[in-house]
């Protein structure tokens, strides 16, 4: 057979143009058979191989066992092949890990040194918390290795085996410090486990101080800048707990500042020094201004040095991280960071908004949006999805094109003929820099807008400029992408700016109503986005709300009914089903008009187009739409058919009243008490009045009367007037939605919910038995086809005409129907002006802006809330919400959390309460030991003494058997000390025994959740929560025992 | 910590896959097309710093974005030499020039194992590349940053095979890169 080596496949791909599918099947193919051959080099060749394939997305996990066979061989070269497969293959769920752990152990202890590095850099991979506990004993000899790079490489091994199993960290700790403290440790050594303590560092910073002067020392005598930085970084961590160390680390870090020549280590001083607080705590200073002064000269030299992007995107981090607490050294740099924002790097300007959003006042706010506007406007709406070209992703598959790159691979000096034209702005950058743009805008309840109109005018242009957003999400009536829309922000917004400023609020309208024109949906809506298209939401709102601030109701009123409309998201739809009735009142509530027969034309016309509108979405899926619809349907059927009845006037003349269905009773639907900004948790504030009464029944009769009212709907039923009336109604909504169908006397029927049997009771005292009788019929009848019946009384108003198939449906419905209740009761406050987050943070006393324009606060009783402040999150962060918390991790991240839970038992005489920490543990194991063979002793007494007892006597063999070996489990575990107690306690506890190691048992799992609940929280306590775990060991002991612990 | 090293070249071909966690295969080649999407669409001028690719982007979210949990990988730095693209995925806790250095030194080393580097000798001995970048990171922790150590202990390891000999020839050309490599490094 033919065999390939990697240098032959590599060929064979580059030569197999178009058809490297084909030839990746089937040297696949090959190396199955080569692997499993018994010829090793032909095993390692096939390995090699497939590792190389593996990198372009081929599966190889099938091969785990094989890995490890070639693992096992002695050659050098075949190890190498193979552990660097299971680095590149072997994923958490590879079940040969265990077989792994042996060879693993082998080749730490080799004597060569270049296999002892293959398992340090594997294990890092590969490794587990069982695994890491076998593998320590191990691996720690290493840390004292005649060769520097085998020494370095088990710091680091042993740091990674800590991340998942943190006792790692006791035995090696001690050894890795004293590496560090050793003068003559190769350089490389030293940086490496500075490296380690600077990763674990930040998570338990308290346990490092001690190491503070030997850290210094390193960074005084300088040599190596990666170590200079970790350096640096750590102590930026250390200052907070050692405010001393700040005075003693100013003259070197000012020192290096000024002399060094490597970029990376000035930035980082001055890095450290804002993060460090050291800034902070010199200020007020002379050598404090002269430090500040220093960093922040640097970092615009940074921003200002020609022709390297690099240094401009760190010092607007590092100016980033100084705004909020040295506004004023910022705000100092604003000509170059305005700069920055039309960086045509996007990674620049994405920094540069981050910091500008911090920098913003009343002074520049018009300046830094005009920019950004004119970037939004300027720029094509393009996402990097659109070029097929670089989407590599859509690729049907990971290919090894291993020859489309001959030209490339060969060219050297390549000149990239990019242009420099900066590339349109990807769509996640527009909808930051809208976000922002609002965010800045209504910072603190628009403090920094001076002039509204403008705001507006800025509103109205955003939406244009919206990025298409995933147009998937747009159609299903999900709510959840509710908060992170840009069309929506931009609608809160302007419906925020409308309910609050009253000054503005024609304006604000007079926008809200060119975006809902229909005829002007072109130009406000661009084609090339079909982002904003939310905002119509809170447009459609405004409309309505401010129906009589509108200079064109009829075009308005036209745009809402316009059969586009229904294709609309449904909460917009919903929203604009609210709308129309209210514009519809504006239009037709004026009692000034005389009813004239072209009065009555117009509006029993205007009326029957609504109808028109309104009768089809009755049967809309979306059950908010449905209700709003049919409501309204109602309602505007009734008004039509006022409005027919009304005679007009002569058209000449005299004045006519017009219907005052019309000019009454349907604007008193709306108009009423003004909205007004409401504080979150506001209404929880109002105060319970002394005089309000909640126990006392308001009617000690009601169970009678609800009863008899109950009574009475039976007999209205069958009232003709009654059916004329709601007959319509039924017929129509009876199999949609039987809410408006309620009539009164059902609506009275609640309290019929309660249980049976108290009903009865009631029902008992004033029926006749042969109503009662009739009634425990109808029920059961009822009852029978509905299992999830929910209102007694709900099927009864239409029980006679409902079908079959009707029931069925308003089952179902009915179930859906509950559902959306507390939906429906979300939506109410959500038109209302209070969409969910948007006021929370707006509890602070109404502001003023300059220019006295009055912005309404948010009303509320007593102080704000204070952790209500920072409830403007959802436009800064607005997908921040949704993304489930903290809980979730993030892709290749590598959880050190465990780490925060281990003390280093760091105090000044470390190491030598570690050796007697040592001593202390050899003794326990001796008496562990010396304890086991005591319970063996007894053991093999008592066996032998139940030999000589009868058969009753066996069953205490038994028993005895299976208690001995449970002591001998709990033994064996880490933490000798109590187990040891236990065992001998046990021991001479003699035959009664047995009940105690099960209470034990039980008890034990409690102590270890107590311990770990202390460990859990956090790096500050998590030293205590250890002692704690000992202590309560100790106790537990004692307390189980009851009698003192014996030869303890 | 470093969470990954990737190399690929311009045609987003990878060269050499490097996670310091256990990812599965089809994620591993999904982050590399979207990070290859995003690097591939950046000038000439621009910064070294990406921003967090959609895979990664999302969940690093969940906290607030001024200050990413320290766990989270949350910086994408790249070097872009003739043919190839390096880059590596960190978390906050690294310097960002630093990182840039360190690609520079991992670059340098392969120049020096195999004199005037290119991307077919990467191509052609990748496990080579694999060796070199164990030398410089064992577990995502750096280890070493000296470039003679770097290269001392590769050739430890092995002679390193010199391109086959049909190949023509010729280098990734460090010296002409990036741009003041020179003046970066000056403290080194």
């Amino acid at each position: 057979m033919f065999e390939k080596s990697l240098y032959e496949l590599i060929r064979g791909l580059r030569s197999h143009k178009g058809s490297e599918k084909e030839y990746i099947a089937d040297s696949i193919k090959e190396c199955r058979k080569e692997i499993r051959t018994n010829d090793m080099d032909l095993k390692s060749t096939a390995l090699m191989k497939l590792t190389y394939l593996e990198m372009f997305g081929h599966d190889m996990s099938w091969a785990s066992f094989n890995v490890l066979e070639v693992m096992s061989s002695p050659k050098y070269r075949h190890k190498r092949t193979a552990y660097l497969a299971a680095v590149q293959s072997f994923r958490r769920d590879t079940d040969v890990l265990v077989l792994a752990e042996n060879q693993l152990k082998k080749d730490i202890s080799s004597p060569t040194p270049t296999v002892i590095s293959l398992p340090l850099g594997a294990i890092p991979h590969v490794i587990n918390p069982s695994m890491a506990n076998s593998l320590l004993t191990d691996l720690l000899p290493r840390l004292t290795h005649s060769h520097a790079s085998i020494r370095k490489k088990t710091v680091v091994t042993l740091y990674r085996l800590a991340l998942v199993y943190p006792e790692t960290l006791r035995p090696a700790w001690p050894k890795i410090k004293e590496r560090l403290q050793d003068d003559n440790e190769d350089p490389s050594v030293t940086a490496a486990i500075v490296n380690v303590v600077c990763e674990l560092g930040w998570r338990r910073p308290q346990d490092f101080l001690p190491l503070a002067p030997r850290l210094f020392d390193l960074l005084v005598e300088g040599g190596n800048n990666w170590m200079a930085i970790k350096l640096i970084k750590l102590f930026a961590t250390l200052t907070p707990l050692e405010p001393r160390l700040i005075k003693k680390l100013l003259p070197p870090l000012t020192k290096i500042i000024r002399e060094t020549g490597a970029m990376s280590l000035l930035y980082e001083c001055i890095n450290g020094i804002i993060q460090g607080g050291i800034l902070d705590a010199v200020e007020g200073t002379t050598e404090g201004e002269e430090v500040a002064r220093l960093c922040v000269g640097k970092l615009r030299g940074m921003m200002v040095i020609e022709g390297d992007a690099n240094l401009k995107y760190v010092a607007l981090l590092a100016f980033d991280k100084i705004v909020r607490s040295h506004p004023k050294l910022v705000s100092q740099q604003q000509d170059v960071i305005l700069d920055c924002i039309d960086d045509p790097d996007i990674s620049i300007r994405m920094r540069a908004l981050d910091l500008v959003v911090g920098m913003v006042n009343s002074d520049n706010l018009t300046a830094i949006v005009g920019r950004l506007m004119r970037q939004l406007r300027n720029a094509p709406i393009a996402s990097t999805t659109d070029d097929p070209a670089n989407d590599r992703g859509r690729l049907s598959g990971p290919v090894p094109y291993g020859d489309s790159d001959d030209e490339d691979a060969e060219e050297t000096l390549r000149q990239h003929q990019r242009s420099n034209v900066p590339p349109p702005l990807p769509e996640d950058y527009r909808l930051n820099v809208i976000q922002r743009i609002l965010d800045m805008c209504s910072r603190e309840t628009y403090a920094n807008i001076t002039d509204f109109d403008w705001y507006i005018d800025v509103l109205t242009q955003l939406v244009r400029v919206s990025p298409s957003t995933k147009s998937s999400s747009s159609g299903d009536d999900e709510d959840l992408e509710s908060t992170d829309d840009v069309g929506r922000s931009i609608g809160r917004e302007l419906q925020n700016v409308a309910v609050r400023v009253k000054s503005v609020r024609p304006e604000a309208v007079d926008a809200a109503q060119a975006l809902v024109l229909i005829d002007r949906r072109d130009q406000m809506f661009p084609a090339s986005g079909n982002g904003g298209l939310n905002v119509l939401e809170y447009a459609g709102w405004l409309v309505g709300e401010y129906a009589n601030y509108l200079t064109q109701p009829e075009p308005v009123m036209t745009s809402l009914l316009h059969p586009a409309s229904v294709q609309l998201p449904p909460m917009t739809l919903a929203v604009y089903l609210q709308a129309i009735p209210k514009v519809f009142a504006s239009m037709s509530g004026d009692d000034q008009i005389s009813w004239t027969p072209e009065r009555k034309t117009l509006m029993t016309l205007l009326m029957a187009r609504i109808i028109h509108f309104l009768d089809p979405l009755s049967t809309h899926p979306s059950l908010e739409v449905q209700e709003r619809a049919v409501e309204y349907l109602e309602l505007l059927r009734l008004a039509a058919e006022a409005a027919s009845g009304a005679a007009p006037g002569d058209a000449h003349g005299d004045f006519t009243d017009p219907p005052l269905l019309l000019t009454q009773a349907i604007p008193a639907l709306f108009t009423g008490a003004e909205l007004n900004p409401v504080a979150p948790g506001a209404q929880r504030k109002v105060p319970i009045p002394d005089d309000l009464d909640l126990d006392t029944p308001i009617n000690p009769n009601l169970h009678s009367l609800l009863a008899q009212a109950e009574y009475e709907g039976f007999e209205t039923e069958e009232d003709d007037v009654y059916a004329a009336y709601s007959e319509p109604v039924t017929s129509y909504t009876s199999v949609t939605s039987p809410a408006p169908t309620i009539s009164a006397s059902e609506r009275l029927d609640a309290p019929h919910k309660e249980p049976s049997s108290y009903q009865n009771a009631v029902e008992e005292e004033y029926l006749d038995p042969d109503i009662l009788a009739r009634r425990k019929a109808e029920r059961k009848e009822r009852y029978k086809d509905d299992p999830f019946y929910i209102d007694p009384e709900g099927g009864q108003g239409s029980s006679g005409a409902v079908t079959p198939l009707g029931s069925i449906v308003r089952a179902g419905n009915e179930e859906v129907d509950i559902d959306a209740i507390p939906i429906m009761a979300l939506e109410l406050e959500h038109s209302r002006g209070t969409p969910t987050g948007e006021y929370m943070g707006r509890s602070r006393s109404p502001r003023r802006a300059p220019k006295r324009v009055e912005i309404m606060g948010d009303e509320t009783l007593g102080p704000g809330e204070p952790n209500a402040t920072d409830g403007r999150e959802d436009i800064i962060a607005p997908s921040s919400r949704q993304v489930g918390g903290k809980g979730k991790k993030s892709l290749l991240e590598v959880d050190s959390s465990g780490l925060g839970s281990l003390s280093l038992d760091d105090e000044s005489s470390g190491r030598k309460l570690t050796k007697l920490d040592i001593e202390r543990r050899e003794q326990e194991e001796a008496e562990m030991k010396k304890a086991l063979m005591e319970v063996e002793r007894l053991r093999l007494e008592m066996q032998r003494a139940s030999q000589r007892l009868e058969a009753k006597g066996e069953v205490t063999v038994k028993k005895k058997k299976k208690k001995v070996r449970k002591v001998e489990i709990e033994g064996e575990a880490p933490e000798s000390t109590a187990h040891v107690g236990e065992a001998e306690a046990e021991a001479e506890a003699g035959a009664d025994a047995d009940k105690r190691v099960k209470k034990k048992k039980k008890k034990k799992p409690k102590t270890d959740d107590a311990g770990e609940g202390n460990a859990a929280e956090g790096a500050a306590e998590a030293e205590e929560g250890v002692v704690k775990k000992k202590k309560k060991k100790r106790r537990q002991v004692v307390m189980d025992e009851g009698e003192p612990a014996v030869e303890a | 910590m470093i969470n990954a090293v990737l190399v690929f070249n311009n045609a987003g071909q990878p060269r050499l896959t490097k996670f310091y966690t256990q990812l599965e295969t089809s994620v591993q080649q999904r982050l590399i097309s979207e990070i290859f999407t995003l690097v591939s669409n950046r000038a000439n001028s621009a910064c070294n710093f990406l921003p967090l690719p959609p895979l990664l982007a999302n969940s690093s979210k969940s906290s607030t974005p001024t200050t990413p949990h320290n766990d989270t990988p949350s910086l994408v730095t790249y070097r872009h030499y003739a043919t190839l693209y390096f880059i590596i995925i960190s978390t906050s806790t690294e310097s960002p020039l630093a990182l840039l250095d360190l690609i520079q030194v991992f670059v340098q080393a392969l120049d020096g194992l195999f004199e005037n580097v290119c991307e077919l000798d990467l191509i052609f001995n990748f496990e080579v590349l694999h060796a070199t970048l164990g030398e410089i990171i064992v577990g995502g922790v750096v280890v070493e940053t000296q470039l003679d150590k770097v290269v001392q202990g590769v050739k430890a390891q092995g002679k390193v095979a010199k391109r086959p000999v049909n190949e023509s020839k010729s280098g990734l050309s460090l010296g002409g890169f990036g741009r003041g490599d020179a003046s970066v490094w000056s403290g080194r």
